[in-house]
Order: structure tokens, then sequence, then C-alpha cells
């Protein structure tokens, strides 16, 4: 739930940031186009959410999937932005398998040192 | 004049991480009433997309409108005419409208007085007088 109308907005720094990013060098943002922008990202990742969440719930899907997002994205006439996001993904998922893995690797050493033997945290990799 | 840098959204290094916090983007998909459980994969691409939205957005309108001025400030006039333009953009219409003057606000009234209501009228005054302060 969302306790303070506040909650809804993105940090004005990380927004500032990212806008800087995409705009030449030495070009400068006014205040209030910087803070229009913000809650334009706001209200994107509501309508995104639930259009996706309409998508989700037509396939008979209660939880929304990447998939979902793309698609809605796709419709909503944001297809440039569906490369780059997959690419994300894909370094995300990878990232997060990682980890798993390391975890448990980890628990395997510990598992394999106790019982006296090194070999299992190979198996991991 | 610098020339907006042509560094197209899909040649940038795809990356795991975000800038926006995952929190924040979380407690704002949970606002929309029938948002179900979002798996972590979900939250990491809504905040990656919204990142990639707030490129966007200022990309477009520096470009729409800061390339053909001798300005290079961003201002919210080239956001809302952006806006205003863009189909993919309909649904911020009502978030970043474009600013209107009030006397011409008050001319509006004049001819259209029938389908006003006088919630808009606070909102839209006081939006055209600010914009008097700062522009003129």
């Amino acid at each position: 739930m969302v306790e303070r109308i506040e909650d809804l907005n993105l940090p004005n720094a990380v927004i500032a940031r990212l806008i800087k990013e995409a705009l030449p060098d030495g070009a400068s943002v006014s205040k209030e186009a910087r803070a229009a922008i913000a809650r334009a990202a706001s209200v994107f990742a509501i309508f995104v959410t639930s259009s996706s969440t309409a998508l989700a719930h037509k396939q008979n899907h209660k939880t929304i999937t990447a998939k979902d997002i793309m698609q809605t994205l796709t419709e909503l006439d944001f297809e440039s932005f569906v490369p780059s996001l997959s690419q994300d993904l894909e370094v995300y998922r990878k990232v997060v398998k990682d980890k798993k893995d390391i975890k448990a690797s980890k628990k395997d050493a510990a598992d394999a040192s106790a019982s006296g033997s090194g070999a299992a945290t190979e198996e991991a990799t | 004049m610098v020339e907006p840098k042509t560094k197209a959204p899909h040649l940038r290094t795809p990356t795991a991480e975000t800038v926006l916090p995952l929190s924040r983007v979380r407690t704002i998909m949970k606002s929309s009433m029938d948002t179900g459980l979002i798996t972590n994969e979900v939250l990491f691409l809504m905040t990656k997309c919204s990142e990639l939205f707030v490129q966007h957005l200022a990309r477009e309108a520096y470009a729409a409108s800061c390339s053909k001025e001798t300005s290079d400030t961003l201002k919210y006039e080239h956001l809302s005419q952006l806006v205003n333009k863009s189909s993919n953009l309909e649904f911020l219409l009502q978030i970043v409208p474009e600013k209107i003057r009030v006397h011409t606000f008050q001319e509006m009234l004049r001819l259209n007085r029938s389908g006003t209501t006088s919630d808009d009228d606070d909102d839209d005054d006081s939006e055209s007088e600010s914009e008097s302060e700062s522009d003129e």
C-alpha cells in the first residue's frame, strides 16, 4: 500500500543523472522539466504494469511475466525498448543464476570440508 | 550548439544493475490496484524500462526542440510539445499538459463556458500564473 503520495515519486538525483546521460554534454535541464520527466516515469511504470496485468489476466495468468511486459511494450508502441531490455534481462538472469551457483557451491564446499573432501566446489562452475 | 549524441539505446552495455531504486518501483507498481505478485525479474525489468523511458523522453524532447532553437536547456514546454505530438505518449497528456496563459484560458472559458468544471479552473490558473512568472 502507498502511505504517502511522495512514495510514488522517483528520486530526483537519479532522474537527473539519467537525463544528463541521455543529453549531449553542455545541455541543461530546467527544474520543471526534470520534475515533469520524473512524474512521467512514475505514470509510465503504472501504465505498463496495469497493461501487463491486464494482458496476463487475459491469458488466465495471475502473475505478470517478463514476456507480458515485452509484449505490452510492443503494443504500447515502445518496441524500441525491447532489444535493450532483453539484453539486460539476459545479464540479470545470468547474475541471478551465478549467485545461486555460488551459494550452492559454498554449501557444497561446506558439506565437503565437513566430510573431508574438497572436490564438490568444481561441480558448480 | 552541440549535436545530440547519436547513442542508440541498444548500443549501451547491458547490465544487471539498476540506477533507480527497486523498492520504489515496487511501491509504484503496487499502487495499481490489481497488481498481483511481483517477481524479482519483473521488478528488475520494470525498473530498467522506466530508466529507458526517462532517457527516451529526455532525448526525444531535446532532439525535437533544442536542436531547432539556439537554447541547450531542456524546458517543460519541450516535453509538453513532445507529449502532444507523439501518439505513444498519449497517456501523458493529463500528466504533462501544455501550459496556457491566464488570458488565453479566460478566452477559452468565454468561448466554451458549458463544459468546464471549477476544479479545472484552479489547476490551470495556478499553472499559467507560474509560467508567466518564469517566462516574462
